[in-house]
Parts: structure tokens; C-alpha cells; sequence
């Protein structure tokens, strides 16, 4: 059951104040225009143990992802198809506001918005990932540990999500006697497209990119869209409980295929020395 | 824990090619996460581990405050991705073993009379783990809290040392955690001379056992010098005094 | 030890700082005969005894002192006050409309809505309960309108600085009235948006560099100040006591609220 909440970040008036004056000439509070994103960092590799990694800051948020492969039974109803699970945790250290324990429903939410950018849009060909059709498959976990949030955390845990998933390295098995064995070498992901998931929210009548958690806290309404390298919509999620005008969805997934380019090249440049 | 084959090879190297009496590599950033009161970021061999500390802050619930001084919390906790086969994220009881013993290990240090009906939280998280990751942990948080400005007796630094082919070493990996015959995680103030974390794993003898905690003690030592270095640098850089203005 | 090799020294918690009968102050504790700092700062020696002057920590409520807080919530006999801290403060609503207070009559939310700020007072606070506020004496009251800024708040004595020279020094430069509770909170106010921010960036640049030595001069030449002979600051460090405190932000807050009273001609009742 989902039951509306007390904000927990209570914002100022005078900083409010500030942001919609800022607002009103196109400008934020950090200095952006409305539709700029924050500095994007990405660093490849970081947990060796891994199969891939990556660790992600965009601004002041801060996401680590990791990829373990191992084997196991597909999914049901997709017996033919490597099995991807994509998960999230905001750790506690992320922020004052979270309480340690079993993820509440805004986590839930991003994991599985961030998995439906990942999967819808066939980032990984999952049919090249089959050991024995119908009973074993490559399963692909990638699980997520954000650190420091500060706003957007959609973006960032995707970001982090498909960099590790991108450079990572598949350990190739076999099956020996009907048991399955690591051949020691491992092969690079059967990547087809790299979708780029881009959140902007409305405040009054703007609409802005990549907003930090000030932002958020005095945000109407926000919505996350992931294109794949054609610029096709491949996963959308409106979220908070305000509300767009059509004008403002249809601008907003305008921005999200242009902006995404930019993200794509960026994400591509850093994964093709990975 | 019975040893299969050999750690230690005939010139005294282990594994990872160190000596008995040798630690692995430290490194160690403060304030690296940017919310929390205080912070740090610990590469001990290969583990790899972030600590933050929010506190001293309200008590939710409130009725889990104490009326003459702090709640201490911690949690220590390992990512999925951070073993050799994914964890499930889950808290394990592992975890929440360790969680209680490096609650135990830090609330000696703690002056938690200076803050009543309020809560101290440290969090623990590790990325990657490589064996005395509880040690690192406890390390990590001990830097953090310093950083949160919490008032301290002393800090807590922490080491591990076991037996391996039937000597005593320092700081153990993890394969010697996984094959060698003892593992004695300690935790210590260094300036009280007192231990506030001890726990055995394994066979030692009467000599033995006194040998390891010894060593330890001295592995313990030598981390907080490490620690020390690192607050001071971050705070104060090079300098040991604020001198006149002109 | 001597004192003179004490003073001013960088410590982390557990350091020894002197053997012998020395008083421990602030941040220190006394064991056996030595004095051992309890927190990261800068150990001082003086007539009472050895303090430690920190450089990191939430702020801890004291009475008397001049908070900076953010009305979050109200209950039919009190305003909730996030003031910074550990702690939520109160501000009885008998504090603002009188003792014939009665909650059918008077409108809490319009005095005060969630989100305000306010200048207030710490009268009651220990260890068995939550401060209490008031907004009751001169200059304190409603914030209307300003840059807002958080710094940690044991920066706030170097900002303040020796019978306030460092903040004085920056309102100056930027024709800026600069208000600060000692809980780290700082509400801007200037006619020029670029002395304002440049105020901002001087503040910043006080918290980040508080405890190093020359960062008055620093400052002035962020400010383009000339650095006249005549003003010498002695130690970096301030030792300032608890009621020179309170006159100081005291006087501050009475320029800052003089001025938006002739700025807003019609004052708001408070």
C-alpha cells in the first residue's frame, strides 16, 4: 500500500525564493541553464573482484554498480534467454533522510525503472547468453549501491548500470558431463544499442534537467525518459504527485532524445577504453 | 580450520608475496561522502570500504532515545557485488554479527554522555571485500567519527592477526582467512592502551595465542599512525600549529 | 610542558596535550594527569585551563545563544524549529501572541508558516529536554527575505571574528548586512547582487580556511580591501566570552533589522 508522506526535506522560503527568481531568468541556483546537466564522472573497473563495474557522480550523487555473472535458470516464460536482474540499494550513508532496512517504495521504483531502461531496450542480446536452451543461462546480475544522494538518482544509477554492463567481461562457460565449467576466458557483452535515461521536473511552469535533491524538494512533478541509440522511447516514468501539461511531456521527451545523444557519446567514450 | 597446502613459501613470502611481520597497503580518504557529518574511504589490501557517520542527530523513534546519553547504530554491510559470488543484499547474520561487535568495538571511545536523547549512526559499506574487512571497517569508521567531530577518548584503530602453516602473521588475506589455521581480528586504542574488539577463529596454543595478540596489537599500532597522518593532513595539511597573523 | 608550546597546537582525538594540574576546559578530558583532546582542532591554553577549539561537529544547543531556524511544523501550542542540531527547537506560541494565547483565535500558520525563518533566542535547554525559543527580544523575529547559506558551526566564531573585525570587514567591502546564528546558519542581505555573492564567496572562503594562518588578509584580497597596518587581528583564533557573544550578533542583527525596517517602511508584526 502506498500512502502520501510529510515531505522530509523542507525546503526554505527564502532559498525558494532564490530558486524561482533564478527560475524566472532561466537560471539555477548552482549556476546552470535549465537544461543543462551536472559534471558527469565515470570511472570503469573499480571492483576488481567484479565481472564489471563502474562508479558514477553526477553532481554530488554518487552510485557504484556492479556486475557479477554467474548461471542459473531462466526466467519463466523466456527459457531461450540469458536472465538479467537489475537492483538498487540507497545505502544509508546517502543522505540524512534514509532509514537503514528493506527498501522502501522510491527504491523500488528506481531499481525497476532503471532495469525496464536497461531491458526494453535490448541493451544486451540475451539470446547469445543460453548455455542449455530452456534450463541453464548466463544470469546477469547488476546491483547498484548509491553512496551520496543528491538528486537524480535515476539518471546516475542507469548511467552507473550500463558503463558496468558495457565494460564488462563475461566468463565463458561450457557444460563438461552435464555440469557447467568457467573455460577460463571470457568474452566481451553482446551489446546492441546504449540506452540513456534523461529526469527533468516541472517547478511552476519550468520544466529542468538533471535537478539536484534541493530542486526535487520543490519539484511538481518529474518524469524519466530512456531513448536507445536510435532515439526510440524505450522506458518512461512520471513520478511524484503532480502533474505535466502535454505540452510539457512532449517537450520533455524532445530534450530527453537531444540531451541523450550527448549523454550516449559520453558514456560511449568512456566504456570504448574500458 | 585444518590447512590443505602451504602458504608460506621457503623464503618466508605469503601468498601475496608479503613477510610475516608485513601489512598490506593502506590508503585512506576523509570526508568523501558529502552528506554525512563525517566520512571516510578505506583501500586495505584489496578491500575496499566506505564509512559515514551521521551524528549526533534526533533519535527516530523517539521513544529508542536514552534520557542520560546517545544511541549508538551501526551497520555494517557488504554489497552484492563485493564477494566472489554475489551476496544476496539481504542482511545476513554474518552482518549483523559484525555489526554488533564493531558497535562494541567503537562505543568505548565514545563519550556518549556528552549527548542525550540523541543518536550516533554509522554506517558501514563494503565494496569489495578481501579478508579483515570488519578490521578495515572499524578503521574507516573511526576516521569518520573523528571527522563528525563526535567527542572521543582516544580512536580506534584495527588489525587482524592469525596463524598460517603454523606461524603467526599479520594482517591476514583472504585466502589465509579461507585456508589458514587461525584468524584474530582486534580492535584497540592505541593511547589507553586498552582492546575493545577480540575475536578468535580457529586452533591456537597458550604461546601462540599470546604471540597473535601481540602482533596485532602492534598491527594495530601502526594502522593508527596511518590514521592519525590522514585526519591531520586533511584538517591542518603539513603544518603541526596555527601560527601568529601578522 | 609549557604553555607557550601548547598553544595553538593541531589535535586529533586521544592526543596528549600536557601533563600536570591543569583545568580541562572545552573538548578535552582529564585523565590521570593529562589533559587528551576529545576532538579534531586547535588546542588552547589560557589562565582557566586547556580547551580544544574544534573545527568539525553538529551544533550543540546553549542558552543565550542567537539561532538561525526554520519553522517545519506546529502543533496547536508550539512552532517545531529546525535550528541545525541534534535537537528541534520550540517556540511556544505564547511566545508570539501572549499569554491570552488561544489556538481557536489566533492563526499559527499565518505568524509563522513552514519554511519561515527566524531569528531566535535559546532560553531554556538541558540535558531532559529540547530548547525552547524565543523571538520575543529586539531583533529577533521572522527573516524576510535574503541569501541563505549554511556553515559548519564552529566556523562561526572566525566569522564572527575578534569583536567583530572579519564580519565587519566583509559587510564593508560589499555593502552587504550579514546575519549569523550560531548554529552556522547565515542569511545575506545587500541592495547589489554582486556584492552579494561576493560576500557568499568571502564567507565560504572563512569557513573552509578558518583555522590557517593569514586568512584575514586572504579575505581582504578577495574583497579588493587594502590591508592597512593599523588592523592587526592577533590570534587567528578567537576566544570570545559568552556575553561579548551574544552583544556582538546582537549588534549585527539590529543593523540587518534596521535596515529591512526602512527597506519594508511598514513593519510586520511579530
Amino acid at each position: 500500500m502506498s500512502s502520501s508522506k510529510r515531505s522530509t526535506i523542507i525546503v526554505e522560503h527564502l532559498r525558494k525564493q532564490q530558486m524561482w527568481d533564478a527560475i524566472s531568468k532561466g537560471k539555477r541556483l548552482d549556476g546552470r541553464n535549465l537544461d543543462d546537466i551536472r559534471p558527469l564522472e565515470i570511472e570503469l573497473d573499480i571492483i576488481k573482484k567484479a565481472n564489471g563495474s563502474a562508479k558514477v557522480k553526477l553532481g554530488n550523487s554518487e552510485v557504484i554498480a556492479g556486475v557479477k555473472i554467474e548461471t542459473g535458470e531462466p526466467f519463466e516464460g523466456l527459457e531461450n534467454k540469458g536472465a538479467l536482474i537489475v537492483s538498487a540499494e540507497v545505502l544509508p550513508t546517502a543522505s540524512p533522510y534514509i532509514e537503514p532496512g528493506p527498501p522502501d517504495e522510491e527504491t523500488v521504483e528506481l531499481a525497476r525503472v532503471v532495469d525496464r531502461g536497461i531491458r526494453e531496450s535490448e541493451m544486451i542480446d540475451l539470446d547469445k547468453l543460453v548455455l542449455v536452451p530452456g534450463k541453464i543461462v548466463y544470469t546477469i546480475f547488476v546491483d547498484c549501491s548509491i553512496i551520496n544522494a543528491d538528486g537524480n538518482l535515476f539518471d546516475a544509477t542507469s548511467y552507473a548500470v550500463v558503463s558496468a554492463l558495457a565494460s564488462s567481461k563475461i566468463p565463458v562457460f561450457e557444460m563438461q558431463d552435464g555440469k557447467v565449467v568457467h573455460t577460463g576466458n571470457s568474452q566481451d557483452p553482446p551489446v546492441t544499442t546504449i540506452p540513456v535515461s534523461i529526469t527533468a521536473i516541472r517547478i511552476g511552469e519550468a520544466v529542468i534537467l538533471d535537478p539536484t535533491s534541493e530542486e526535487e524538494a520543490c519539484m511538481n512533478a518529474r518524469i524519466t525518459v530512456t531513448t536507445n541509440s536510435n532515439g526510440d522511447y524505450t522506458a518512461i516514468q512520471k513520478g511524484s504527485t503532480g502533474a505535466f501539461t502535454v505540452e510539457q511531456i512532449k517537450k520533455a521527451a524532445e530534450t530527453a532524445r537531444i540531451k541523450g545523444e550527448e549523454v550516449r557519446a559520453k558514456l560511449k567514450e568512456s566504456t570504448r577504453d574500458g | 580450520m585444518i590447512q590443505t597446502r602451504n602458504l608460506i613459501d621457503e623464503n618466508g613470502r605469503r601468498t601475496d608475496g608479503r613477510t610475516a611481520d608485513e601489512l598490506r597497503e593502506i590508503k585512506i580518504n576523509v570526508g568523501v561522502v558529502k552528506n554525512a557529518d563525517g566520512s571516510a574511504f578505506i583501500e586495505f589490501g584489496k578491500n575496499k570500504i566506505v564509512a559515514a557517520v551521521y551524528g549526533p542527530r534526533e533519535v527516530h523513534p523517539k521513544h529508542m532515545a536514552l534520557p542520560d546519553r546517545c544511541v549508538l547504530r551501526c551497520r555494517y554491510h557488504m554489497s552484492p557485488f563485493s564477494t566472489d559470488t554475489r551476496k544476496n543484499p539481504a542482511p545476513s547474520r554474518r552482518e549483523i554479527e559484525i555489526s554488533k561487535v564493531m558497535r562494541e568495538a567503537l562505543e568505548p571511545a565514545l563519550i556518549l554522555e556528552d549527548y542525550p536523547r540523541a543518536a550516533i549512526d554509522v554506517f558501514v559499506e563494503v565494496l569489495q571485500a578481501d579478508g579483515g574487512s570488519r578490521c578495515a571497517g572499524i578503521t574507516a569508521a573511526s576516521i569518520a567519527l573523528a571527522d563528525a567531530g563526535i567527542n572521543m577518548r582516544d580512536i580506534v584503530a584495527s588489525c587482524a592477526a592469525g596463524k598460517v602453516d603454523e606461524k603467526i602473521v599479520l594482517d591476514i588475506n583472504d585466502t589465509e582467512d579461507k585456508e589458514g589455521g587461525a584468524d584474530m581480528p582486534v580492535a584497540y586504542m592505541p593511547h589507553l592502551e586498552q582492546i575493545t574488539l577480540l575475536q578468535l577463529d580457529g586452533i591456537l596454543s597458550y604461546e601462540q595465542f599470546n604471540e597473535c595478540i601481540d602482533k596485532a596489537i602492534r598491527g594495530c599500532e601502526i594502522v593508527y599512525e596511518i590514521q592519525r597522518q590522514v585526519l591531520m593532513q586533511k584538517y591542518f595539511g603539513n603544518e603541526t600549529e596555527l601560527k601568529e597573523e601578522q | 610542558m609549557g604553555m607557550q608550546e601548547i598553544k595553538r597546537k593541531f589535535v586529533v582525538p586521544g592526543d596528549r596535550i600536557a601533563e600536570g594540574n591543569f583545568r580541562p576546559l572545552m573538548n578535552v578530558i582529564k585523565v590521570n594527569n593529562t589533559i587528551i583532546a576529545t576532538r579534531i582542532g586547535i588546542a588552547e591554553a589560557g589562565r582557566d585551563g586547556i580547551k580544544v577549539i574544534p573545527l568539525s561537529g553538529v551544533y550543540i544547543p546553549r542558552v543565550n545563544d542567537i539561532v538561525i531556524g526554520k519553522i517545519t511544523d506546529h502543533s496547536s501550542l508550539s512552532w517545531e524549529v529546525d535550528i541545525n542540531s541534534c535537537f528541534s527547537g520550540h517556540l511556544p506560541a505564547q511566545d508570539v501572541f501572549g499569554r491570552d494565547f488561544s489556538p481557536a483565535r489566533d492563526d499559527m500558520g499565518r505568524q509563522l508558516a513552514i519554511g519561515d525563518l527566524i531569528t531566535a533566542r535559546i532560553i531554556v535547554f538541558d540535558r531532559t529536554r529540547d530548547p525552547m525559543l524565543t523571538i520575543q527580544d529586539k531583533d529577533l523575529g521572522k527573516i524576510p527575505r535574503g541569501e541563505f547559506l549554511k556553515i559548519s558551526a564552529t566556523r562561526v566564531p572566525r566569522l564572527i571574528g575578534k569583536r567583530g573585525s572579519m564580519i565587519q570587514t566583509i559587510e564593508q567591502a560589499t555593502q552587504t548586512r550579514v546575519l549569523i546564528g550560531q548554529n552556522g546558519i547565515v542569511v545575506v542581505t545587500g541592495r547589489n547582487p554582486e556584492g552579494i555573492n561576493l560576500a557568499v564567496r568571502a564567507i565560504r572562503m572563512v569557513e573552509e580556511e578558518a583555522h590557517t594562518s593569514n586568512l584575514t588578509q586572504r579575505v581582504k584580497v578577495l574583497l579588493n580591501v587594502p590591508d592597512t597596518p593599523q588592523q592587526t587581528e592577533g590570534t587567528s583564533v578567537t576566544q570570545i566570552e559568552k556575553g561579548q557573544k551574544v552583544e556582538e550578533i546582537q549588534s549585527t542583527i539590529q543593523e540587518v533589522e534596521e535596515e529591512i525596517e526602512e527597506e519594508l517602511e511598514k513593519g510586520e508584526k511579530l
